[in-house]
């Protein structure tokens, strides 16, 4: 199995606070890893790192092998590779949703305009959302929102899409709408890491599931063992918490 | 009938007749070197605040922080500067320190020009800093996060939202230079109001004059605020949006299949 993303003794610190420490796992192609963990466990910032948002302390991230914390590797095409869908949408509010979904491919992939506006076009249909080419961000609703900000990010053509938390911000009717968007593309084979509090989603989509403590990986496994047969004692409390509140 | 024996609205009449060309003239200089101004101040004033809102990348060596901060220093300083003094003592600095220190003689617009716009461009600095802190970070995290550079991410999306936010501020200055060129009467420029002061030298009908002069200034003003507010109507677009119909698929036919070795998805 062809591995994209190696994470290796991951550290962040933000000054004396430590978010994340010792971080190891892998994404191979086609993985769909869910990432879930009480909040404040350092989730957000693990993505965040492996898509330079932010700048890690130590260990390394080693993309096709090539560490990205070097300084050797180009961030901004790096970025193209492994897309990122923010749990606050992040639409260009100044766009309408096909040039949000183009901007990014004219500019960055030098990709011409008709290239760009059909390759936008394609996966504005897959989320369906391709009848609304004209509106902008602030006439949409949340839901409709995310479903553009992941067509966005798969108009870059990305090996990796980051999720965080996609659907946390969404009225309980819209968070369906979105799911099956993520599921569809989780069953194309799209690598998917996703940050996620939906247990469901975790359970039955992804293909792992690392469950984060304290800026620690607790335990990582398949869904059948982090839900069935969990091993640590903090796993087996927070999805117990977890089932209790849902 | 002389002067002396007309009343306030004949007076104004006659004033408007025999010096409209010079009122005329008077008004196009006060408007050009306003709406000139204006637009080169804001150029300076967006040049300022970008500089202003950089942060040093991450990998770059002492000299380059260096060298940012000491032309950000420098750029405060400018903007303090011309914001904490009168536009009216600046013009005559200028104009009369460049001829005295440096033998230059600047000529009335381009002394005109210069001090406008430098003053306009040290207000402008400050409202578009204000206007990039104004915008969601997230506007830039989700043009990082599609691989824009930092350039790229301010051309595209920061500052055409910036601009959008300070449009208001931008009406309110050109507002504010339209009335303020009445400063440059120092330095001899004419404009309206030097045009005033002619007129009322002449004829000795200050109230009449003051009152023709004002009630220009305020369709000057006036045609250019609304002229703003349907400019900012323009950049917002509808509010309303039309669904794609059909024709969407023409759009899209003739697509070119997703390459799986350039990271395809489907
Ligand atoms: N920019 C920052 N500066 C300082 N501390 C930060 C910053 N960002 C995050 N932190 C801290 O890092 C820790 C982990 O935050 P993070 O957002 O990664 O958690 P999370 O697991 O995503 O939580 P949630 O489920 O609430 O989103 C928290 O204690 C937070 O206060
Ligand atoms: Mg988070």
């Amino acid at each position: 199995m062809e591995e994209i993303l190696k994470i290796e003794h991951l550290e962040k610190s933000f000054g004396s606070n430590e978010v994340l420490r010792d971080i190891d796992f892998s994404v191979n192609k086609g993985d769909v890893i869910s990432i879930i963990g009480s909040s404040g466990s350092g989730k957000s910032t693990l993505l965040r790192c492996i898509n330079m948002l932010e700048e890690a302390s130590g260990g390394r991230i080693l993309y096709h092998g090539q560490n990205i914390l070097d300084g050797s590797v180009d961030e901004d095409q790096y970025r193209t590779k492994v897309g990122m869908v923010f749990q606050s949408f992040n639409l260009f509010n100044n766009f309408n949703v096909l040039k949000n979904c183009t901007v990014g491919q004219t500019h960055v992939l030098k990709r011409s305009k008709e290239e760009a506006n059909a390759n936008a076009m394609e996966f504005l249909k897959k989320v369906g959302m391709d009848q609304y080419i004209n509106a902008k961000p602030r006439q949409l609703s949340g839901g409709q929102k995310q479903r553009v900000a992941i067509a966005r990010a798969l108009a870059m053509s990305p090996e990796v899409l980051l999720f965080d938390e996609p659907t946390s911000a969404l009225d309980p009717e819209m968070v369906g709408e979105v799911l099956d968007v993520m599921k569809d593309l989780a069953k194309s084979g799209m690598t998917m890491l996703v940050v996620t509090h939906e247990m469901a989603f975790a359970r039955d989509i992804s293909t792992r599931v690392v469950f984060m403590a304290d800026g620690k990986i607790e335990e990582e496994g398949s869904p059948q063992q982090i839900f069935h047969n969990p091993v640590s004692e903090r796993t087996k409390d927070f999805l117990s918490r977890f089932m209790e509140n849902s | 009938m002389t002067i002396s024996e007309m009343n306030f609205f004949q007076r104004m009449i006659y004033i408007v007749q025999e010096y409209a060309p010079s009122l005329a003239k008077g008004a196009a200089t006060t408007m050009a070197i306003a709406i000139i101004c204006t637009l080169l101040g804001c150029v300076i004033g967006f040049a300022v605040g970008l500089v202003q809102t950089a942060e040093p990348h991450k990998k770059s060596g002492i000299v380059k922080r260096g060298i940012l901060k000491a032309v950000k220093l420098i750029l405060t300083a400018y903007v303090e500067i011309f914001r904490g003094t009168p536009m009216m003592l600046q013009a005559a600095f200028i104009y009369y320190g460049t001829a005295q220190v440096f033998g230059i003689n600047l000529g009335m617009w381009s002394a005109a020009i210069i001090i406008v716009s430098i003053n306009t461009g040290a207000y402008m600095a400050e409202t578009v800093r204000g206007g990039i802190l104004s915008i969601d970070p997230g506007q830039r995290e989700g043009a990082r996060a599609i691989g824009m550079s930092h350039f790229q991410t301010m051309m595209l999306v920061i500052l055409p939202q910036s601009l959008r936010n300070i449009m208001p501020q931008i009406g309110n200055n050109l507002i504010i230079n339209i009335k303020d060129t009445c400063v440059l009467s120092i330095i001899g420029t004419v404009e309206l109001f030097f045009t005033f002061r002619s007129i009322s030298g002449a004829l000795y009908t200050y109230f009449e004059a003051a009152t023709v002069t004002m009630i220009i200034y305020f369709i000057l003003t006036f045609a250019c605020s609304r002229l703003l507010r349907w400019i900012e109507g323009r950049m917002d677009g509808p509010a309303n949006f039309d669904l794609a119909t059909g024709d969407t698929l023409a759009f899209t036919s003739g697509l070119t299949r997703y390459n799986e070795k350039t990271g395809g998805t489907f």
